[in-house]
């Protein structure tokens, strides 16, 4: 339970806080070839412990090819990736990861969904079941414990993936365009939520995407990549106070940082 | 609750329906065609001939459900478990895949002449041809579903520490149930056919298909027709009762929730492994 303590209130773990910010993750020099193709090219990047970092571009940009590098699911031709002090190039599950496809079990319920990790690992104990319907319950989706996913709508479903994903525990979580396949309204909904929950939960978040509202939104600081090769053009930080509200949306911050962001990506 | 009463008898009331369409269609034939009852006996008739045989007809439908229903089995086990292999171990999949094909591509009428000289007359080679005729559909839908597995499913689960069984058990195997009773429900159907060729060429023992084929020689068209009516009553019979099955193995197919009797085994504290 103690993960669900609320640290709403800790403004120290915000960059540039009064408690020096500790290096949660490192991505250093990751260069990822595939034959004659760069989709890579020598990235670089250092994420503090509770940073909320969104990594925007255009398609063909590397984002996934990055994401499947720091998962430990592919590997890089040069680089490594440390986490937590430890290298962690190539060694799959040491970071939790969300897709834009919500990847439901149909067969699980919603409760059976979100205890995936500890039955994959070791069994769902009462514990586990216990603590992931406190989760559900607590962002809304109580009444739908034993439901199918077939019976959720597309939001519900990625509200639940995101639970599973919590779930499973990794401290450092990798969200790869997550609300990519919802509707407009659903989405803003569901920025919100994911705020929310990133507050309650202290986690270090990647997130990915190609929809700069969203980054800007989001993101204590925004990564833009180009495309051909993949590399990083340039590192935003966004200085809206949190907790945002739909108003940030409009705010002179929020559009000038825009601006800026549009000319990296349409010039 | 009263919807639920409506959703149980609504299909049962088309089951009854279509039957008693056939058997209309079926009288209209005779009388419209005025052809003699040793041709087309009408389904009084047929049903006569049924129930004043019904003993000696019961004792033949048991051997023919038992060799059907064996076989069955036996040929669902196997082409589940050789579909298992075969969708695990690609090298398994290629080496069995042409001997597959092949075996379905002879004749079962020409597979029952050499079981017969291997096993001898008896329930063995009778067995055998049920369940070469069911494993098929099986072998071929389970190994659909293991297929259709999702490979970034399969990339999660390894990410989240997932590996060999229990991935297998809990990612993979719950995919291959639906195509399972695909497979499963066109060889309900076929596993009668089975049976009676299998009396035909391998039988010492009288079934249903031996009392057709000597009803059939004697002339006896309505016992011919009343060991039709046996055979169709065993294939649809098997098949209602692997819906019933697939019906209650699968309900995330057909409910929004989980029953009742999953839940209480989900938040039991000694049920540890989920």
């Amino acid at each position: 339970m103690d993960e669900l303590r609320d640290y709403s209130t800790d403004a120290g773990r915000r960059m540039g806080g009064s408690t020096s910010p500790q290096i949660k993750l490192s991505i250093q020099n990751l260069s990822v070839h595939f034959g004659v193709v760069t989709a890579l090219s020598d990235v670089s990047l250092d994420v503090v412990d509770g940073e909320f970092v969104c990594i925007l571009g255009a398609s063909g940009c590397g984002k996934s090819t990055l994401f499947n590098v720091v998962s430990g699911l592919s590997r890089a031709t040069s680089g490594r990736v440390v986490l937590g002090g430890q290298d962690v190039s190539n060694r799959p599950g040491q970071v939790g990861y969300m897709l834009q496809k919500d990847l439901m079990l149909p067969w699980r319920t919603v409760l059976g969904n979100i205890t995936l990790a500890a039955s994959l690992t070791r069994g769902a104990t009462a514990k586990d079941r216990a603590e992931a319907a406190d989760l559900a319950a607590r962002y809304g989706l109580g009444e739908f414990l034993n439901h199918y996913p077939h019976a959720l709508s597309g939001g519900m479903r990625q509200r639940v993936a995101m639970m599973r994903t919590i779930a499973a525990g990794r401290q450092v979580m990798l969200l790869d365009e997550p609300f990519g396949a919802l509707d407009a309204q659903t989405r803003l909904g569901m920025q919100q939520w994911l705020l929310q929950v990133w507050r309650d939960m202290h986690r270090t978040i990647l997130f990915v995407t190609h929809d700069v509202d969203e980054a800007i939104f989001l993101a204590d600081r925004i990564v833009v990549m180009t495309p051909r090769p993949g590399r990083i053009a340039e590192i935003l930080s966004v200085d809206l106070p949190r907790p945002r509200s739909l108003e940030v949306l409009t705010s002179d911050i929020f559009v000038g940082l825009k601006r800026q962001i549009m000319q990296h990506l349409y010039h | 609750m009263k919807t639920r009463f409506k959703t149980a008898v609504t299909p049962f009331m088309i089951w009854v329906a279509a039957m008693v369409l056939i058997l209309i269609g079926w009288q209209l034939v005779v009388w419209l065609t005025g052809l003699p009852a040793y041709v087309i006996p009408p389904p009084a008739v047929a049903f006569g001939n049924l129930f004043d045989n019904w003993p000696q007809l019961q004792r033949l439908t048991g051997q023919t459900l038992y060799e059907t229903a064996i076989g069955y089995v036996l040929g669902a086990v196997i082409g589940f478990l050789l579909a298992l292999a075969m969708g695990q171990i690609r090298i398994v999949q290629r080496l069995v895949m042409p001997a597959l094909i092949i075996s379905q591509a002879v004749p079962v009428v020409a597979i029952a002449a050499p079981l017969v000289i291997i096993f001898g007359f008896g329930l063995m080679p009778k067995l055998l041809i049920v369940a070469w005729i069911v494993f098929f559909p099986v072998v071929v839908n389970v190994l659909d579903g293991l297929a259709s597995v999702d490979r970034d499913m399969l990339n999660l689960a390894r990410l989240m520490g997932g590996s060999g069984l229990r991935a297998f058990a809990i990612v993979k195997l719950p995919a291959c149930i639906g195509p399972l009773f695909s497979g499963l429900k066109i060889g309900a159907t076929y596993a009668v056919t089975g049976a009676v060729i299998g009396e035909w060429t391998a039988s010492s023992k009288q079934g249903l298909g031996t009392y057709l084929l000597t009803a059939n020689a004697q002339m006896n068209t309505a016992g011919v027709y009343a060991a039709m009516l046996l055979l169709t009553v065993i294939g649809v019979g098997s098949f209602l009762l692997v819906l019933g099955l697939e019906i209650f193995m699968t309900p995330w197919r057909c409910r929004s929730t989980s029953p009742a009797w999953m839940q209480a085994q989900r938040t039991s504290p000694a049920k540890s492994l989920a």
